[in-house]
């Protein structure tokens, strides 16, 4: 369903709209009983069944919930701009979206936004679906063109680019017959300086925890950012060496035969390091190396302190008798 | 009682005879006595069973039911702890051994206490042990007065430190017996030992009383052994320890945390961290007012004349305290620190000038304390004895080399476990509803934005 669009429209898209797919589907799958696993492993399939090769699971855990709902926004020519979204209910009796309460909340929207129309609807999932294109076509009656948003929630740490698609309905013909097949777009992300400010404030309302820290602020603190390339960096070079470790040792007992051409890669490789070797390089290197790692302990330090100096303001006003009251208020 | 009279006889005899004896005499139902035939059919029960870990459990049980029966016999059950085995019946050896130990307790008895007990903790099983901890508390504080009795301080400090070790739930939990452990080791002067068990972070108290007597005797432990800054740290803990209101042990503390702060550091101020509670904010100074106090502000005038007259003023206070010992090290220590502030002005010096300005009698006497701070690291100087000159050098060390690379990482590393334990103790301290209680009333009564409806108090 995925060669790319043909319309010649560009489509932006606001992080906003990305946060509140998120938020909707977060809220429903916690809500759910039972709770659902994580679905970062074994899950190729998005919507499919999340007993996967989840062993420690005591029962069945539910599949992963698909929220739908509807995003708005302007079209300006041919650029379509989708700055919000709203969510609905699915019906899956009629197979469709609940549309009374569609057009009430698109009334309600309009008083606040009068530029907004509705482009289109979202779902979550890792592919779009067949039954899509009945809401698809469903919707096609406010918008001719609807868009469909659709957000990938598996968390992939490997993954470079946002797990969102935009899918356009394009008529083609396949079999001999005309078919309404949906197509990907490409979008930008396009955002306003406030709406920038309260997305990083979302993002890291969570307390930091190693990995999923660096994923969430990725775009938004280039240091971490720096970092975790780094490491990944080193990473793959540290597991190349390992095969390649294994490999020669493999060679020397014989269950290989030898190759000596690669042999000869290998020792070259080899002697590519120490690129440098005298007694002032080492002195410089391990002088600048001591000063980074004062550095690091500096901040360790700072940090601590601060947790500590929180850990015993808070004692403080819980359990001594006198502490000091005023002085400090929340800051509006 | 006609029927005690009747069993006192009775011992002389053997096992089987008083067997058969208790057999015609009726056995008591009342859990006021217990006979000796009820005590027996405790020992085979005892050995039967301390097999699995089931049936200890259900053997605890049926102990913790005879216990108070078992007191009122106390002299009478030594004899019966030798036919259980230490090892392998831990948990009714000790139920048997606290009962013995229970009633008052005479000189020899102890001396022959002390060996049984001894030999118990070294060989007893940790997990039978582990489920009746108190009793074994108790009986191992009861060993301490014993051992104490017998006046031989020393027999007890490897039982202990055996001992703290099996009850221990893990080595950062403080258990009541650290500081019987510790004040064993100062009266027996093994500082060494003490030493061992202090090397362990301690994050968990269960007694607050615990604390403050485990880093007292522990910061004196280090004072033996020299190790100020440990001893500093130790006793700070003491002084600005939670407490609601002040206490003895901390007091002390405070007192000699000023002496150890003036050795060490060359410079007391009476204020107290933020986090220090506020009863001891305010009246621990009163308390070490005179003479210590004014002792720290007599050192700070660097002159030894006057502190040397201040000290012999107060003597008998600081004797009294216990602490003239530790006086005499602060005002040897004002020599060192006459001479340190010396380094920062000169590069060379004469040992006769040196001796005029730090006020010593001779040239020879400064020429030995020099030495003394080389030889400890204290100061980088070379002693020319030809013409009697010392030259004041810069320190040599460059932290280039790789084991400095290599404390700074693994000081790294605590740094962050110690950083995840205190996030997690700052996220439980959020949720605490004492916190949540008052946090709430601090809030400002209006919003200016909005009237939200965050309520005003957190009723809990």
């Amino acid at each position: 369903m995925a060669s790319s669009s043909s319309s010649g429209l560009t489509f932006k898209l606001h992080p906003l709209v990305m946060v509140n797919i998120s938020d909707h589907y977060t809220r429903v799958k916690s809500q759910m009983n039972p709770p659902v696993t994580s679905t970062s492993c074994s899950n190729t399939n998005g919507n499919g069944n999340g007993e996967g090769g989840d062993s420690a699971a005591v029962k069945a855990p539910a599949p992963p919930p698909r929220v739908y709902g509807c995003v708005i926004g302007v079209q300006r020519g041919r650029t379509v701009e989708i700055f919000n979204s709203f969510e609905l209910l699915y019906d899956s009796a009629t197979d469709s979206l609940d549309r009374a309460f569609l057009l009430k909340k698109q009334e309600l929207y309009k008083k606040v936004f009068p530029n907004f129309y509705v482009l289109g609807w979202y779902s979550t999932g890792s592919d779009a679906e067949e039954s899509d294109m009945h809401i698809h076509k469903a919707l096609m009656d406010i918008n001719e063109s609807p868009v469909y948003v659709l957000l990938n929630p598996a968390i992939n740490h490997a993954q470079k680019d946002l797990p969102v698609t935009i899918y356009e309905s394009e008529m083609h013909v396949i079999d001999g017959i005309p078919q309404l097949i949906f197509v990907n777009s490409s979008y930008t992300i396009e955002t306003v300086e406030a709406e920038r400010i309260s997305v990083d404030h979302v993002a890291h309302l969570k307390p930091s925890d190693g990995g999923s820290a660096a994923t969430q602020c990725k775009f938004l603190c280039p240091l971490a950012a720096h970092l975790t390339s780094i490491h990944s960096a080193i990473k793959m070079l540290n597991s190349r060496i390992r095969v390649l470790h294994h490999y020669l040792v493999a060679m020397q007992k014989g269950e290989i035969p030898y190759e000596n051409s690669l042999l000869r890669q290998v020792s070259s490789l080899l002697r590519r390091l120490p690129a440098i070797e005298s007694e002032k390089f080492q002195d410089d290197f391990l002088m600048e190396y001591s000063d980074t790692l004062l550095i690091t302990y500096l901040a360790m330090f700072t940090n601590c302190s601060s947790t500590m100096n929180e850990l015993v303001e808070k004692f403080n006003t819980a359990y001594d008798r006198h502490s000091r009251r005023g002085g400090r208020t929340a800051f509006i | 009682m006609e029927a005690g009279k009747r069993k006192t006889e009775e011992e002389q005899q053997t096992l089987v005879d008083r067997k058969r004896k208790a057999e015609i005499s009726e056995p008591p139902t009342t859990t006021t006595t217990v006979t000796m035939n009820a005590v027996e059919t405790l020992v085979t029960q005892i050995q039967g069973l301390s097999g699995s870990p089931n049936d200890v459990v259900a053997l605890h049980a049926h102990l913790n039911k005879v216990d108070e029966a078992l007191r009122g016999e106390s002299a009478r059950l030594l004899p019966f702890l030798d036919q259980i085995d230490p090892s392998i019946h831990s948990l009714g050896y000790l139920y048997l051994l606290d009962a013995c130990t229970s009633g008052p307790v005479s000189k020899e008895l102890a001396a022959n206490l002390v060996l049984i007990t001894s030999r118990f903790i070294t060989s007893c099983s940790t997990e039978q042990i582990r489920l009746a901890p108190e009793k074994f508390t108790g009986m191992c504080k009861r060993f301490k007065d014993q051992v104490l009795l017998i006046e031989a301080p020393m027999r007890g400090v490897a039982p202990l430190l055996v001992a703290v070790r099996k009850v221990q739930p893990s080595s950062e939990h403080l258990t009541s017996l650290h500081p019987d452990f510790l004040q064993l080791c100062l009266l027996a002067k093994c500082y060494k030992t003490g030493l061992s068990l202090l090397e362990d972070d301690i994050f968990e108290v269960t007694q607050p009383r615990d604390l403050f007597l485990y880093c007292y005797y522990g910061g004196m432990i280090c004072i033996g052994q020299k190790h100020f800054q440990k001893a500093l740290e130790l006793l700070h803990n003491v002084v600005t320890a939670p407490m609601t209101s002040i206490n003895a042990i901390a007091v002390e503390a405070y007192k000699k945390y000023a002496l150890v702060s003036l050795i060490d550091n060359g410079q007391f101020s009476p204020g107290l961290p933020k986090y220090a509670s506020s009863s001891a904010q305010r009246n621990l100074k009163n308390f070490c007012q005179q003479p210590y106090i004014e002792l720290a502000n007599t050192y700070s005038t660097g002159k030894i004349a006057e502190l040397e007259t201040f000290v012999q003023k107060h003597r008998e206070k600081f004797e009294s305290d216990n602490n003239l010992g530790l006086v005499k090290q602060v005002v040897s220590s004002m020599y060192k620190r006459n001479i340190q502030r010396l380094t920062q002005t000169y590069l060379t010096l004469s040992l006769q000038d040196i001796a005029n300005t730090v006020q010593l009698n001779s040239a020879k006497e400064a020429e030995m304390h020099v030495l003394q701070m080389i030889q400890d690291g204290e100061i980088f100087a070379t002693i020319n004895q030809k013409d009697g000159m010392v030259r004041f050098l810069e320190d040599p060390e460059q932290y280039k080399s790789s084991g400095v690379i290599e404390r700074i990482d693994s000081s790294i590393q605590r740094l962050m476990t110690l950083s995840k334990k205190l996030t997690n103790m700052d996220e439980q301290m959020s949720c605490d509803s004492l916190y949540l209680a008052k946090a709430g009333r601090e809030r400002q009564r209006f919003d200016f934005d909005d009237f939200d409806s965050v309520p005003q108090k957190f009723n809990m």
